[in-house]
């Protein structure tokens, strides 16, 4: 098992090290994948600060829940970039996933850890350093269990992205083309739930909170650290639910990502 | 002429192939427009008004947005840059009539086809069960259609021009990556431009951003509408200047390697 960690170790750093050969392009992609973080918070903040409130939080209680937010998808798009359905539609048309079969080494460890990309960490920084000033804004008294809450929500929803990218690339595997559908629970389910839970209607609340449990990740966590209770059906205890529901939800992933190989047909290119 | 309708026939032809794609989208977009709509219902419960626009204003925004997204984002949106890159480019100025007016065509035909499969449904869909600010006149909805239609030949002229970069450098998507944050922004993708500060609000005004999302929008919800389409036919004149100008500098330059 260790030797085998040590392989894939190896072929990560082996494709750090490819991306790092160029370190202009790379400081521009990862200050590209920062800037969009920032420039989409300024937007929201100053959208929010025109209002005052939303759903009676105050601006930099709902920045906060950005940062968690994109820290979460940057983390989960180092690892899980290559399984989004454009990607994996390459690797299914070019054959190059009939060579991975062949390897031995499990295809799932091997196709994450030979394209890890260390641009998305941009996007993660850019996150983190948002929930910092965030939480400062929101005049957070900083606890080891309010910390530890935030720790929770950004791995929790980083799994549960990471779930969602290994599903979708299950999917594509079955039908070769890549589809913009996915996008919408990567995208628009870390989009959904960077506002408060409570402002939306039952059935985006039930799909976001319990089917593909990002709000459950984020905005659940977040109620503990701004010491906030939860609206009716949300208590902040549901945070200690958060852990093993994203480790459900990455379990479920896998599982679909694994019925999508044993569905795999060569494209015979 | 003729020849220019023919390529704009073939491009609305190409795009609307694409089924799948066009589920796919439609899902998108109205996933994104159900979110964001809340969005600014939750802000405007307790208020009427803010910064001149009221709650119908703001989604007819969101729902002109999804609409036109994928007509600004083009899915083609790197291929003049990368036709550029390989050399194919080269074929395109051998071909009889205007290169210029030859890309603009055919571009213009599959953003029509866009516009038609998706800004139009999307928009067709909202209408009914929102609150959306929609011109109630003939010539309301005839200056909202020029105003789409302009908007899509804004969007063409922009990515010729960011495509064009491709002559001078090989590495344009680093570039754009960096620039693109800025106009995600200043366009109006990410909120209306009129919750900016009123200083960086007058700079958007009068960019060529202005044209791709905010004209549309300001024409809908009936705000000196005729004069906003003038303004976005303006733009379309300065930038085909533009594109001109720029077609004709590359064309000197132009180095094809390879056999």
């Amino acid at each position: 098992m260790a030797e085998r960690l040590g392989v894939y170790l190896r072929l990560a750093a082996a494709s750090v090290r490819a991306t790092a050969r160029r370190p202009a392009h790379l400081a521009a992609r990862f200050l590209a994948a920062a800037l969009i973080v920032t420039l989409e918070v300024a937007g929201v903040a100053l959208l929010l600060d025109r209002f005052g409130s939303i759903g009676g939080w105050r601006p930099a209680e709902v920045v906060l829940l950005f940062g968690l937010g994109f820290t979460a998808q940057g983390l989960a798009l180092v690892f899980g970039d290559t399984l989004e359905a454009d990607e994996v539609s390459k690797l299914v048309r070019r054959g190059t996933f009939d060579q991975i079969l062949t390897r031995p080494a499990s295809p799932l460890g091997w196709v994450v850890a030979s394209y890890v990309d260390t641009r998305f960490l941009g996007r993660s920084l850019a996150g983190a350093a948002t929930v910092v000033w965030a939480a400062d804004r929101a005049r957070v008294a900083w606890t080891a269990g309010r910390a530890g809450l935030a720790v929770l929500a950004v791995a929790c929803a980083a799994a549960i992205i990471f779930g969602v990218l290994l599903a979708a690339a299950g999917f594509t595997f079955v039908t070769v083309q890549g589809s913009e559908a996915v996008d919408v629970l990567i995208y628009g389910g870390q989009y959904l739930a960077s506002y408060p839970m409570h402002i939306y209607g039952s059935a985006l609340r039930f799909l976001f909170v319990w089917l593909v449990p990002i709000g459950l990740a984020i905005y659940v966590p977040t109620l503990g650290v701004l010491g906030r209770e939860g609206p009716p059906g949300l208590p902040t205890w549901l945070a200690w639910l958060a852990a093993p529901v994203a480790a459900a939800f990455l379990a479920g992933g896998w599982l679909a990502w694994r019925a999508g190989i044993r569905h795999y047909v060569g494209t015979g290119s | 002429m003729r020849a220019y309708l023919a390529l704009l026939g073939a491009g609305f032809h190409r795009q609307t192939t694409y089924r799948l794609a066009l589920a796919a989208g439609l899902a998108t977009a109205a996933f994104f427009g159900v979110v964001r709509t809340a969005v600014f219902f939750a802000l405007y419960r307790e208020r009427d008004q803010v910064a001149g626009l009221e709650v119908a204003d703001t989604v007819t925004y969101v729902w002109i947005l999804q609409g036109l997204f994928a007509v600004v984002w083009a899915p083609w949106f790197w291929e003049l840059a990368e036709a550029i890159r390989s050399g194919e480019f080269a074929v395109e100025l051998l071909r009889p009539g205007d290169p210029y007016l030859r890309l603009a065509a055919f571009d213009l035909g599959r953003s029509l086809s866009l516009l038609a499969t998706r800004t139009v449904p999307v928009l067709a869909v909202a209408a009914p069960v929102l609150p959306l600010r929609l011109p109630g006149t003939a010539g309301g909805l005839a200056l909202l259609a020029a105003s789409l239609v302009l908007a899509a030949m804004v969007s063409f002229q922009l990515r010729f021009l960011f495509g064009a970069t491709a002559f001078w450098t090989p590495d344009y998507r680093s570039m754009f990556l960096l620039v693109f944050p800025v106009l995600w922004l200043a366009s109006g993708f990410v909120i209306p431009v009129d919750f900016f500060p009123a200083p960086l609000r007058a700079l958007v005004d009068w960019s060529p951003l202005m044209p791709l999302v905010m004209a549309p929008v300001r024409v809908a919800t009936g705000r000196s509408a005729a004069l906003v389409v003038a303004g976005q036919v303006a733009w379309v004149l300065a930038l085909w200047l533009a594109g001109r100008l720029v077609l004709a500098a590359a064309s000197r330059r132009l180095v094809v390697h390879g056999g």
